[in-house]
């Protein structure tokens, strides 16, 4: 196994999982951390499944996380999160927002009877704690609502990750990259929500 | 300060900036003091486009969005023939288009700089195939580079200009969809850019003509040009050979005394995939890194082959460095084994990546493989097997929702005529809930496919086509249409940008480039002057009034076009919010809904799911309020949350709309108050 922190950030087209991946990227460029990203999204815009591989550190060099690799997966919707869970190292970590957004074709599996609810957090949570992988389900909506910009729903789970023991980025250089990320009217908003996140997870490690 | 704002690519500082490759491309333009810059949008490389539309007035840039790829490039080399240092990019199929001009520019070079990039889409993750675009370069004897890393890209964009500008020819860079959008820490040079004037032609006037006995002239030229490229680059650093001593990675050839038998042969992405391979197996082998892929350095390679007895070459698709290596071995290397696609160790299909090629090595030297990545990868996919997939769809407020729903209310049975789909959004029609498309192959096919059907076919035929894509390459298609009079239904789908790629400009729309104001050239009108008497213009939003006059059209003989017209819902709110106004959600009246889900079924809209009591509800922060939905209910249970403050029950509120609905409900609670 190869030293370094890889991380696959994932969510739905249009809730801002690229800019996510920009903001540890940037942390870690200013903080002489070696970083790559590979981002991937299909033909959609919106509503499609979108992922980042974000590698960080000097051995790292393909920007593709080999399967059983991945130090953690930081999700926006937890569906997504079970999407990559195959990238995760043993006893890897999941941080995923709780929200689940059901995409159109499973409601047409609703509708037509064959299937008889939605997969929600809870599934996904089986699923994953079943493998034995650490996860962390985080109200991020609620967090980002909060704070009048449920928009910076994925700066919350950017707080929470940051809350990790032995996370690669320092905090502040985190903030200092939010601050050059995020356009000046939301940015109060947004370093509301960062803060809640990283109390949030702080505050379920304490439990553990 | 490192931000990835546009300043960092503007500033005139040297700096380590974490940025995207096409923002790193990007930027060694501009410290190659390019002035020209053509291209058509297409993923991996619009962000560059993009990049480019952004910057391009602070750095007095000239910057077409071209009608197409063969336009851009012949507007780029236009440039560079009279001396503008000039850059074009496109996907990998853009270069299909492009390159009837391409051959014969190589013949007649240019005087300034050029470089072309063009991207290749192994796995074809937003592309109609998986060509290898190396070959381009081979077969034109053009110069052709291929980055490993975005820094290499940089780097490389840099060297190609030089190197243009040095033989007079175009330069070939080619990068792959995990080069373009892989962003990390890119280490710039300063800039100094010189200030934009025109040139004056008669003071570099040359002919740039090629037929017959010029041509035949062109072609000496060329190979000899490429012999000496071949001889001028035989030190570039972009080729080298390196060791993997079982730990680390190694400069150069291991001791003379360490005999290294193993050897692998790599370029682009694929080398960084051999490296952590290596790191991971523990495995000793000396490394042939290619960054220059034609004109191949043969004494660099034959030196390599030197005293190996297995070679393994790793590259995506075709087996191209492969069939170079395997004939220079021919004769001068007997015992060495050479192995890659040929022996199958290494697929010509998809994308590589670590443990792929982790594999192969294991496979030939028998290195134990520490961690089985494919295994984990099994027994894990056990846990997702059964989670719903989540396949792109209109977005929603997509007028293409709309028409299609129209389209085959109006024809009843979809399966009684072929469909003949194109390039763009509207692609996604053969996905469901349409799953409806006989044929969708490349950009403006839909209608020469349709001559074709017509000939043959007994059933009608309807093409469809966007309207970037109808500037793009349907023209020629209808022309051939209207004069060899076939019958057809032209659907056109105005969305008024290009959207697909991120709602840039085309010759549809008022703008140009970088918001420069552009003629906007009227679809009816272009139909008009191509012969086309059977026009029926549709708003695309009115699904149950248009399937009268679809109905009409299809029922009527020679080329009839539909326009229907509705703008792309990303370009239309994001302008719509901007100007202040908020978007009027639908929502579902629970007491008059009776499930029967018209609403669901055939349309899957993101913003319609089902809630309690099985009864569909409408996500306001998803909706648009385009009231699509509202017209497919029998039971009139989807109206606009509009009516619950007391305003009207009307679908796509304008900006103006909603004024005027802001101010009825102040009225309103004044009155009350």
């Amino acid at each position: 196994m190869i030293d370094g922190f890889n991380i696959i950030h994932c969510g739905v087209g249009g809730q801002g999982v690229v800019l996510m991946a920009n903001i540890l990227g940037r942390a870690c460029a200013a903080s002489g951390l070696r970083v790559i990203s590979g981002e991937l999204h299909g033909l959609s815009q919106r509503s499609g499944s979108v992922h980042v591989h974000q590698r960080i550190g000097d051995r790292a060099r393909s920007p593709l996380i080999p399967y059983g690799e991945c130090d953690a997966v930081l999700a926006l919707e937890p569906v997504e999160a079970l999407r990559y869970g195959h990238f995760l190292k043993r006893g890897g970590t999941v941080i995923t927002s709780m929200r689940a957004i059901h995409p159109p074709s499973e409601t047409l599996m609703l509708v037509k009877g064959e299937d008889e609810r939605y997969m929600e957090y809870e599934d996904v949570s089986a699923a994953l704690l079943s493998a034995g992988m650490a996860l962390y389900g985080i109200d991020a909506l609620g967090i980002a609502t909060e704070t009048g910009e449920p928009q910076a729903e994925n700066v919350a789970m950017v707080g929470a990750i940051c809350a990790l023991p032995g996370f690669p980025v320092a905090k502040d250089a985190v903030i200092s990259a939010i601050r050059d990320s995020v356009p000046s009217k939301a940015m109060e908003a947004n370093l509301v929500s960062f803060e809640k996140g990283y109390e949030r997870l702080s505050k379920d490690l304490r439990k553990l | 300060m490192i931000t990835m704002s546009p300043y960092d690519i503007m500033a005139p500082s040297a700096q380590r900036a974490y940025m995207m490759a096409n923002e790193a491309i990007v930027r060694a333009c501009l410290e190659s003091d390019v002035k020209v810059f053509a291209s058509y949008p297409g993923s991996p490389t619009t962000e560059i486009l993009d990049t480019f539309e952004r910057i391009c007035n602070d750095m007095d840039v000239r910057m077409d969005i071209s009608a197409n790829e063969k336009v851009a490039l012949e507007t780029a080399v236009g440039a560079a023939m009279v001396g503008c240092r000039s850059f074009c990019s496109m996907k990998s199929v853009g270069m299909n288009v492009a390159s009837d001009a391409l051959y014969v520019m190589a013949y007649t070079g240019v005087r300034s700089g050029c470089v072309v990039l063009l991207a290749d889409d192994p796995h074809a993750h937003s592309s109609q195939s998986e060509q290898d675009g190396r070959w381009y370069g081979y077969t034109s004897y053009l110069p052709m580079l291929d980055p490993s890393d975005p820094q290499e890209a940089y780097d490389m964009v840099k060297f190609a200009f030089a190197l243009s500008e040095r033989f007079e020819t175009i330069v070939l860079v080619r990068t792959t969809t995990r080069i373009n959008h892989q962003s990390a820490i890119i280490e710039t040079s300063e800039m100094k850019r010189t200030p934009f004037s025109k040139v004056v032609w008669k003071d570099n006037r040359r002919n740039y003509s090629a037929v017959g006995e010029l041509a035949r002239k062109g072609k000496l030229r060329l190979l000899e040009t490429l012999e000496r490229i071949r001889e001028h680059t035989r030190m570039t650093p972009f080729n080298r050979v390196e060791h993997f001593d079982g730990e680390d990675l190694r400069k150069g050839d291991p001791s003379a005394e360490d005999r290294y038998s193993f050897g692998i042969a790599t370029s682009g992405v694929s080398y960084h995939h051999v490296v952590e391979a290596l790191m991971r197996l523990g495995v000793k082998a000396r490394i042939l890194k290619l960054g220059m892929i034609n004109p191949v350095p043969r004494d660099l390679i034959s030196g390599f082959l030197e005293g190996l007895d297995d070679l393994l070459v790793v590259e995506e698709l075709s087996p191209y460095l492969e069939t170079f290596i395997s004939s220079m071995a021919q004769g001068g290397y007997p015992n060495l084994k050479i192995h890659g696609k040929g022996t199958g160790h290494i697929s010509e299909y998809s994308e590589l990546d670590i443990p792929i090629v982790q594999s192969a090595i294991s496979a030939l030297t028998g290195a134990v493989i520490p961690f089985d990545h494919l295994d984990h990868m099994e027994r894990m996919k056990e846990l997702s097997r059964n989670i719903p997939p989540r396949p792109p769809v209109f977005c929603a407020g997509c007028p293409h929702r709309g028409t299609f729903t129209a389209l085959r209310m109006a024809l009843g049975d979809k399966g009684k005529v072929f469909l003949s789909n194109d390039i763009g959004c509207y692609t996604m029609l053969v996905l469901p809930p349409f799953s409806w498309s006989d044929s969708q192959l490349c950009m403006g096919s839909s209608l020469g496919i349709a001559a074709g059907v017509d000939l043959a076919a007994g059933e009608d035929v309807v093409s469809v086509i966007g309207d970037s894509t109808f500037f793009h390459a349907g023209l020629p298609g209808l022309v051939n249409a209207v004069h060899n009079g076939h019958d057809l239904t032209l659907l056109i789908l105005d969305n008024s940008v290009t959207a697909m790629t991120g709602q840039q400009s085309h010759p549809g729309t008022e703008d140009a480039a970088g918001g420069r104001k552009g003629v906007k050239l009227s679809i009816e009108g272009v139909l008009k002057g191509l012969g086309v008497t059977d026009i029926t213009v549709l708003n695309a939003f009115e699904i149950r009034k248009n399937i009268k006059p679809m109905k009409e059209a299809l029922s009527r003989q020679g080329v009839r076009a539909i326009i229907s017209r509705g703008e792309c819902a990303l370009y239309h709110f994001r302008r719509y919010r901007r100007s202040g106004a908020r978007t009027v959600p639908f929502f579902i009246d629970t007491e008059k809904c009776k499930r029967p889900y018209n609403c669901i079924k055939d349309f899957m809209c993101p913003a319609i799911s089902i809630g309690n009591d099985m009864i569909p509800v409408i996500s306001p922060e998803i909706c648009v309020g385009c009231g699509e939905c509202a017209q497919l209910c029998g039971f009139g249970s989807i109206r606009s949350t509009a009516v619950l403050k007391g305003g009207e029950d009307r679908a796509y509120y304008t900006p103006e709309d909603y004024q005027d609905l802001q101010r009825s409900l102040r009225e309103k609670r004044e009155v009350v108050q």
